[in-house]
């Protein structure tokens, strides 16, 4: 066990001082606008829950939280398993296919986010665009401006794009985390690749493979630039999401009605961070199923 | 997993592969291409001009600094405090340590647009708006709690003794940190690094905000170069740029990569 000394407090505080000042501060201020009208900010004048009441009674805002949510859904559900399965395969490969694999699929990582809606629409133009020439060529009538199945499939594979790359790091780090010894009982009772993978590897990965539900879920439930960038919310509001109800009233400087949709949506990331803490606070037990199980 | 034949997995790989580099493949090109009209060089052929056009700017050649400034900033300071905050909780057990915890993990994902507006009004009071400093600061809002992560991972699979030894030997805390520790975990502080710089450099809502009249990054200069007749080929020439630093970091972290790295929640 971890000795008990509140003296670590002093090592903690730099950093606790800087996210007071970058994250708690800002959060105070902004539960202080979301109750006034603020014509500017010197002129407040107090509302109450007024723009809360417009937010929650708005069928626009339950239209996004839905589209939200979907779009989420599909991310993780396509995200998830290509990115175990690549990071399953990487596993038993030369090191040196190992760190190339990596080194190409953490790349559209470090595309800074304004430019990856600009390298895909250059992609899939239909007038210069590989993608979308190709697309063309085939016969296919893709068009992701006025289709809105095919904003959807854009945005996609857009976002699996983007952020494969950390699932296999992540899924890979997991995976190379345990030890032989783990593989070689796995051997001994026989176990088929399945069983090994089912309570040999996935237990084992439990924490890396939940961070990257977390990220994954929370980054494609709020994403704003990439997704405005290709359609503005369009066709006719299919791909409008959360953020760019924010993103549309911060632009325009609206700051109560902002600030109270701002804290809504924190309340929101609360929540998850909550059920996510609870859910793998719980795991105790069934990393030490295996051994039974196995020899069925 | 084992069923599937090394030429299968290589091909597999070769398509992921492709389907990361072909989108790209596209930029690249276009970023050696003139895309508007100009004397002496053929519309559409391949030229150094933008690249060139880069060298000749000043505002973009400032931007490529501003980013520079503010992403080793940023690195600096959540390396800096995210050290010691790690190593209190990988060590030690403290009153309200796992509320902190949780305070980490709700600003690490809570979405930047969320906290643009209080930001921007906050920075704009104390003076910290149009500067790469304001954006290594705001930074700090997600990377600290992924630099505490990562970090206490790494200390954690130091065994204790190891302290107890150099504690006994005579040494501080500050000169423990900087002669054992940090060599002891240098990859983790690699790792560390990587992942500061990739979230910093690709993060563009609060870098906007925060930089309307000046102190522009890389990624706002792009943005400003869009209008009534975009220059394409500059677009995409600062956007591979942009793209050289991080995979530079990627290619030096690649075996830390492969070799994996813990993280707790």
């Amino acid at each position: 066990m971890k000795p008990y000394d509140n003296r670590a407090w002093f090592l903690v505080l730099p950093a606790l001082v800087i996210v007071t000042f970058v994250g708690i501060l800002p959060l105070v201020a902004v539960t202080n606008y979301s109750f006034q009208d603020l014509f500017s900010l010197n002129n407040p004048y107090w509302v109450g829950v007024d723009w809360y009441r417009n937010i929650v009674t708005s069928e626009r805002f339950y239209a996004s939280l839905g589209r939200s949510f979907l779009f989420s859904a599909i991310v993780l559900s396509i995200q998830l398993p290509l990115g175990i399965w690549i990071a399953l395969l990487l596993q038993g490969s030369h090191r040196f296919v190992v760190s190339t694999v990596l080194v190409l699929i953490t790349v559209p990582l470090v595309v800074p986010w304004n430019m990856i809606p600009v390298i895909w629409l250059n992609f899939i133009n239909p007038n210069i665009g590989l993608a979308g020439r190709t697309l063309a060529w085939l016969g296919v009538a893709f068009d992701y401006k006025f289709d809105a199945l095919h904003t959807w499939i854009v945005l996609v594979v857009m976002d699996t794009w983007h952020w494969l790359g950390l699932v296999v790091v992540l899924a890979y780090a997991g995976i190379s985390s345990i030890p032989p010894a783990y593989y070689q009982a796995a051997a001994i009772d026989a176990a088929s690749p399945w069983q090994v993978f089912r309570f040999v590897q996935l237990p084992k990965m439990k924490t890396v493979l939940s961070m990257a539900v977390l990220l994954r879920f929370m980054d494609s439930f709020m994403i704003y630039i990439e997704a405005f960038r290709i359609n503005a919310g369009g066709p006719d509001g299919a791909t409008a999401f959360l953020s760019l109800d924010l993103g549309e009233e911060i632009q325009s400087f609206n700051y109560g009605p902002s600030a109270a949709r701002s804290i809504v949506y924190f309340l929101i990331v609360l929540t998850v961070a909550w059920i996510f803490k609870a859910a793998t606070s719980t795991r105790a037990p069934v990393a030490m199923e295996p051994a039974k199980e196995l020899t069925t | 997993m084992k069923s599937l034949s090394s030429v299968g997995r290589i091909a597999l790989f070769a398509l992921v592969g492709a389907f990361v580099l072909v989108p790209l493949a596209q930029t690249i090109i276009t970023s050696f291409v003139s895309t508007l009209p100009r004397a002496g060089i053929t519309e559409g052929h391949f030229s150094l001009v933008n690249y060139l056009n880069i060298l000749y700017s000043p505002v973009l050649k400032e931007a490529i600094l501003n980013s520079i400034i503010y992403v080793v900033l940023n690195v600096a300071l959540c390396l800096g405090v995210g050290l010691p905050a790690a190593y209190a909780f990988a060590r030690y057990s403290f009153v309200g340590d796992r509320q902190l915890f949780f305070l980490l993990l709700v600003f690490r994902i809570t979405p930047t647009v969320v906290l643009s507006l209080p930001i921007f009004v906050l920075f704009a009071q104390v003076g910290l708006e149009n500067t790469p400093v304001g954006i290594a600061l705001v930074h700090c809002v997600f990377n600290i709690p992924i630099s505490i992560w990562i970090l206490e991972g790494f200390i954690a699979s130091v065994p204790r003794e190891f302290d107890e030894t150099a504690f006994l030997d005579g040494h501080s805390l500050p000169s423990f940190f900087f002669r054992h520790l940090i060599p002891a975990i240098a990859p983790g502080i690699g790792v560390t690094a990587f992942f500061c710089f990739i979230f910093s450099w690709v993060e563009v809502v609060l870098a906007r905000i925060l930089t309307t009249t000046g102190g522009k990054p890389i990624t706002m200069a792009i943005n400003a170069l869009f209008g009534f007749r975009t220059d394409f080929g500059l677009v995409m020439a600062m956007t591979v740029l942009a793209l050289v630093p991080g995979v530079a970091m990627i290619y030096f972290v690649r075996n830390h990569l492969a070799k994996g790295f813990v993280i707790r929640t």
